[in-house]
């Protein structure tokens, strides 16, 4: 059903634009993942270590957020992550127009969850809920701040991969794979976020 | 599924059943937590290790499909595994055993 390309051989480092690498982009990518992963784990263990010290003011905080925020945000994040990953695939097909189309889409749908975070935290402020309110708020605004602050990089990363993707000399699957690499570390880690932040009791 | 099965050119099917189960484990830990007005604020082991173990799911199908972890070297697929079970593990026991910090 699936058609199989090219060889088994795993591990030898192959050429970009072919499909036997089987690393997904430039390993130093994953190396920052990896990196970033355990920064923000850090971030996650001493909110929940915060949390367990006053989990009522916590749930009491909780409540006066707007759960569909977050679940609109989660949804719009896997989303882009979606078509970041079609991009991938769309560009190991020499498919450029639909990487680029993808691509955009990924952008859109960063900039929905960008504009739908600034909404969130002006009604928030406006309600007088703040980042020194209490601890709740403290880690409300640093964690979803902080988390913008790479989705923003993220713009970044994925205007390379679109100035890659818009040019026939310029086009190197190897760094498609590697921006998509960060894009879905912002997505997985809002991933954590969304659930310590608005569902967990 | 094996392993050994290098990249396909034919995953579109498979990258949006991936999405849907995404996007519907997210709206099941909503639903688990209330939902829409009606949700409670009370201390719930069950939502929160409920939730805490979907995100670890969604994650994992993140990096194996998304991030194509599930064709990458063992090392990188150990690293990754073992980065979820780190991260939600310390959670569970942190929220499991109540040890907290008060400033």
């Amino acid at each position: 059903m699936q058609q199989v390309i090219a060889a088994q051989s795993a591990t030898d480092g192959a050429e970009p634009q072919t499909d036997e690498r089987v690393v997904p982009g430039q390993p130093d990518m994953w190396v920052f993942v990896l990196f970033e992963g355990l920064t923000f784990g850090a971030y996650f263990v001493v909110y929940m270590l915060y949390r367990m010290g006053n989990p009522e003011l916590f749930l009491r905080s909780q409540a006066r957020l707007n759960p569909e925020f977050g679940v609109a945000n989660t949804l719009v994040l896997l989303t882009s992550s979606w078509f970041m990953a079609r991009c991938v695939r769309s560009a190991r097909r020499a498919d450029y127009r639909a990487a680029l189309v993808n691509v955009s889409l990924t952008v859109v749908c960063g900039l929905l969850f960008v504009g739908s975070k600034i909404f969130e935290w002006s009604m928030k402020i406006h309600q007088g809920l703040v980042f020194s309110t209490n601890e709740f708020f403290w880690f409300y605004y640093f964690l979803t701040a902080i988390h913008v602050l790479h989705v923003l990089i993220g713009f970044v990363v994925l205007g390379v991969v679109m100035y890659q993707l818009a040019g026939p000399a310029r086009r190197s699957q190897e760094i498609v794979e590697t921006g998509a690499t960060y894009w879905h570390m912002v997505d997985f880690l809002w991933v954590i976020i969304f659930a310590l932040i608005y569902v967990m009791r | 599924m094996s392993d050994e099965v290098p990249m396909t050119q034919d995953s579109g099917r498979r990258l949006a059943l991936v999405w849907i189960g995404l996007s519907l484990i997210t709206l099941l830990s909503w639903w688990l937590a209330g939902g829409r007005g009606h949700a409670t604020f009370d201390r719930n082991a069950g939502i929160t290790f409920g939730v805490l173990l979907l995100a670890a799911v969604k994650i994992r199908l993140i990096m194996t499909d998304f991030m194509e972890v599930r064709h990458a070297p063992p090392l990188l697929r150990r690293l990754t595994d073992g980065w979820i079970v780190l991260v939600i593990g310390s959670l569970l026991g942190i929220y499991a055993f109540g040890v907290g910090l008060r400033p």
